[in-house]
């Protein structure tokens, strides 16, 4: 049907076929299906080139293709690796974050606000000294997750209750985390010895340090929650219910999907895994609670589940790569004088051209004549 | 009369699945050739070949004794072939006159719009339609839908009409203007091709008939001289018996629907104290004018919606009218909805998952850690087997790509996979063919013998007839009548009209 309205747009336009013979003309038809390795050949050449039209732009920024080739070496050699690793941890937690909402078609643009509220909930336990030192690490994870699901599920019951749109909410409700963040800072949790608007600094047992092999903690963190999202997602009876869920709601519930209770609970684990992103940021990188360990978190989420499709497992590969991005980013930052924006802009460019493959996966375009 | 249209061997598959193995077909001018056949008998991929929506692998296209190959539908429109869909092509948003220009481009707007205007005015005239160029499509009932389809493809001027299934969405008094507007049409000259699987229209308004099987064209013959029997062989390939009931005797009460109350949003009431009662072993028809409610009961009664009040009382349950899905599920209620796309199967997913889900509570497919593939797709297959669900290269298939009888096949599959104990089917044959139809109805009395109770909701009232132990009407959200089996066709109509 989707086939026939297509061709019909195309049959109500004679005149302009007639016209414009001089140029040829160019059809689109629906495809029925395409075998998954010429797709993978789309995506992956629209991927290219998102990544050509970026080193482009960098070298009218003024890095040469060669300089940023030795620029990206040295970031995926063995001593930076390190820090792409730490990077990659809460890049892969806000992907599997969004991925999560997005399977039952909850727009979940609120990241960074519940990282945030992960980081006060995760700051709260160190700064009020809640739990014997050797469990203090596990309940500020813990704190922290519950903190991210509570900020998300306040837009949920919103939603439920009153149909409030949740793109605007969660987007919005950033900037209330960001202020209540900012309060807390320049207020009681200020520290006193610096007066930075920053809190006093976690004791050694309240990081997330390393676990040999240069391994950081957080990404052991990470990967456990891709593992148990990627059982949820694929093997898991709520798996199974997510699926009727964002196909047919209206089906789901005349067949007894208890739809309400998997919606809310993907949201919340959605929140929690922000929140966790939130905990790994303040607890292995900063060591404290700062102004600005959630910034531009949101975008990268939303990009890394929308490479991914949504697949927990994918979203690790994807989230290493980003980390690549982003420390190759610092890097530049600091020898080129680069602002930190164009990460932003990479990331962007990137998003675009592989958008614009899912058109040609969808559809077949010919030039005739 | 010169032959106006002539497919010859058209042959055309879709991703390896033969859709037409040698199809031949002609359509005279003058005539109403009816295109006769079950669904997915390949009559609508034929037609829409001749309209140059597809590219026939192989065969033949002759226009008015020229053999010609078909660019696109913008080609066959300007060899005079014109197409009316089942699902029409309207920009809902649009008028009517915006439609008609969109399909008929005039160079500019203003004095287009005017032109077109004109056009449809004369051409609305000629057919004795009432329509008002300004309306936008949005407000049109579906047979004025139609009409704008028609007069948009007359208002482009042609010489051969296809109308493929026009009076699948129309009520029978709407079917038999359109269909005697088509009549005349072809008698002022026109080809007219009427894709249908209704035997009744064939006999009464085709002057040919070509009938359809398995991709195939088997024969073409006057509808007058055939008997409504001979018919009906040659599109099923053998006879249906009608099915058999055995009587049974009066089973005890199983469901209570007990002044039954639902207003809508905006205030109409849909359902106004509706009461009546099935018993276990009992099929209780529901029959009345389409919109006095029916689909407002069904969807009460599988709970899509919650009344504003009244109750709906199962036997050993209690009233249900409140309970979620799932306690209705536990109660072995089986829902077969109208819209089966909307309320019935998730098109996107596969036919397995479609199949198992309504079962996975029970653990029958794993518990809630770890779910059993395996077991769905073998419990799948046994039921596609089972229920004779064609169509089906695989179980992983989308459910989507089923054709309509299929897809109700499949959702009887699952609904009576756990053996109900009540039934609501909801004009559970619309759309389908004559075997597909005698397949649904089977698997109804079926469960009526091991004594579900029934309720049969149905705008078609030979089906309400064949099949109904009790028979309730339907008017304004009440059930105004009762009749018991075996119940008086006129005075059913008679009460489903005099209370309107």
């Amino acid at each position: 049907m989707h086939d026939l309205s297509k061709q019909m747009t195309r049959s109500s336009t004679p005149s302009a076929a007639a016209t414009s013979h001089r140029f040829g003309r160019i059809t689109l038809d629906v495809r029925q299906s395409l075998p998954p390795w010429k797709q993978a050949v789309f995506v992956g050449g629209s991927l290219l080139l998102g990544l050509a039209i970026s080193v482009w732009i960098l070298a009218l920024a003024g890095i040469s293709p060669p300089q940023l080739a030795s620029e990206l070496a040295g970031v995926v050699s063995a001593d930076s690796l390190r820090g792409v690793l730490v990077q990659a941890a809460p890049l892969i937690l806000v992907g599997l974050g969004a991925s999560l909402a997005f399977r039952i078609g909850f727009w979940n643009l609120g990241i960074e606000g519940q990282m945030i509220f992960g980081g006060i909930f995760a700051a709260a336990i160190s700064i009020y000294e809640i739990g014997p030192p050797s469990t203090r690490l596990l309940l500020m994870g813990i704190a922290a997750a519950t903190g991210g699901a509570l900020w998300v599920l306040l837009v949920a019951f919103l939603k439920i209750r009153f149909r409030v749109n949740e793109i605007i909410a969660t987007l919005l409700l950033n900037y209330v985390a960001m202020y209540f963040l900012f309060h807390l800072l320049y207020g009681i949790w200020q520290d006193a010895k610096t007066a930075f608007p920053q809190s006093t600094p976690f004791r050694p047992f309240e990081r997330l340090g390393d676990i040999g092999y240069g391994l950081n903690a957080g990404l052991l963190v990470a990967i456990g929650s891709v593992l148990l999202a990627g059982w949820l997602i694929h093997l898991s009876r709520v798996g199974f219910y997510a699926r009727f869920i964002s196909a047919n709601p209206r089906m789901a519930k005349i067949v007894s999907v208890p739809v309400q209770a998997v919606t809310l609970g993907l949201i919340a684990a959605s929140g929690a895994c922000a929140g966790l992103a939130g905990f790994i940021n303040i607890a292995s990188q900063e060591g404290r609670l700062t102004q600005s360990f959630s910034n531009g978190y949101v975008f990268s989420g939303v990009l890394i589940a929308f490479l991914s499709r949504n697949d927990p497992i994918v979203i690790a590969v994807v989230g290493f790569l980003i980390a690549v991005l982003f420390i190759t980013g610092q890097t530049l930052q600091v020898f080129y004088q680069i602002p930190f924006t164009m990460v932003q802009m990479i990331e962007a460019i990137i998003v675009m051209t592989v958008a614009s493959s899912e058109f040609l996966v969808r559809h077949r375009v010919r030039w005739i004549r | 009369m010169p032959v106006a249209l002539q497919l010859v061997d058209i042959w055309k598959s879709f991703d390896g699945a033969l859709a037409l193995a040698g199809a031949s077909f002609e359509s005279r001018a003058g005539e109403v050739h009816a295109l006769l056949g079950e669904n997915g008998a390949g009559k609508s991929s034929l037609m829409n070949v001749a309209a140059g929506l597809y590219a026939p692998d192989g065969g033949a296209i002759v226009i008015n004794g020229v053999t010609t190959a078909l660019k696109g539908p913008a080609d066959a429109r300007l060899h005079g072939i014109g197409m009316v869909h089942q699902h029409f092509k309207l920009v809902r948003p649009f008028t009517v006159a915006e439609n008609i220009l969109l399909a008929n481009r005039r160079p500019h707007f203003s004095s287009g719009m005017k032109a077109i205007r004109a056009a449809i005015r004369k051409q609305a005239d000629e057919l004795k339609f009432d329509m008002d160029p300004d309306r936008r499509v949005s407000t049109l009932t579906v047979a004025e839908q139609q009409q704008v389809e028609i007069v948009k493809v007359l208002v482009g001027g042609v010489d051969i009409l296809i109308l493929d299934e026009p009076t699948a969405v129309l009520t029978d008094a709407e079917s038999e203007s359109l269909l005697k507007i088509v009549q005349r049409l072809a008698q002022s000259g026109t080809a007219v091709v009427l894709v249908t699987h209704k035997l009744q229209d064939v006999k009464r308004f085709a002057d040919a008939v070509t009938i359809m099987r398995g991709g195939k064209t088997v024969a073409t013959l006057d509808p007058r001289e055939a008997t409504a029997e001979q018919l009906t062989e040659l599109t099923v390939g053998q006879t249906i018996a009608l099915p058999t009931r055995t009587e049974l005797p009066n089973g005890p009460s199983r469901l209570n629907v007990g002044a039954l109350t639902y207003a809508r949003g905006d205030g109409r009431i849909m359902l106004n104290n509706a009461s009546f009662h099935v018993r276990s072993g009992e099929i209780y028809g529901v029959a009345g004018v389409s919109g006095n409610g029916q689909a407002e009961l069904a969807e009460a009664l599988i709970g899509a919606t919650e009344p504003t009040s009244g109750e709906i009382w199962l036997d050993e349950i209690g009233d249900i009218s409140h309970a979620s899905a799932s306690v209705r599920r536990d109660a072995a209620i089986a829902a077969i909805p109208a819209d089966r796309y909307a309320y019935a199967l998730a098109g996107s997913l596969s036919i397995a998952d479609n199949f198992a889900v309504a079962h996975i509570r029970s653990g029958r497919y794993g518990g809630v850690a770890m779910i059993k593939r395996r077991e769905m797709r073998k419990d799948a297959m046994a039921a596609i087997k089972d229920y004779d669900v064609q169509g089906a290269r695989s179980v992983s298939q989308k459910a989507s790509l089923l054709s309509g009888g299929n897809a109700q096949k499949l959702v009887i599959a699952r609904e009576f996979s756990r053996n109900p104990g009540v039934v609501v089917a909801h004009s559970p044959s619309r759309g389908l063919d004559a075997r597909a139809c005698a397949a649904v109805h089977e698997r109804l009395i079926a469960a009526r013998e091991r004594g579900a109770a029934i309720v049969l909701i149905s705008e078609d009232l030979d089906e309400i007839l064949s099949l109904s132990d009790r028979i309730g009407v339907m008017t304004r959200g009440s059930i105004v009548a009762e009749f018991e089996r075996p119940a008086d066709r006129q005075a059913i109509g008679r009460a489903m009209v005099d209370h309107a």
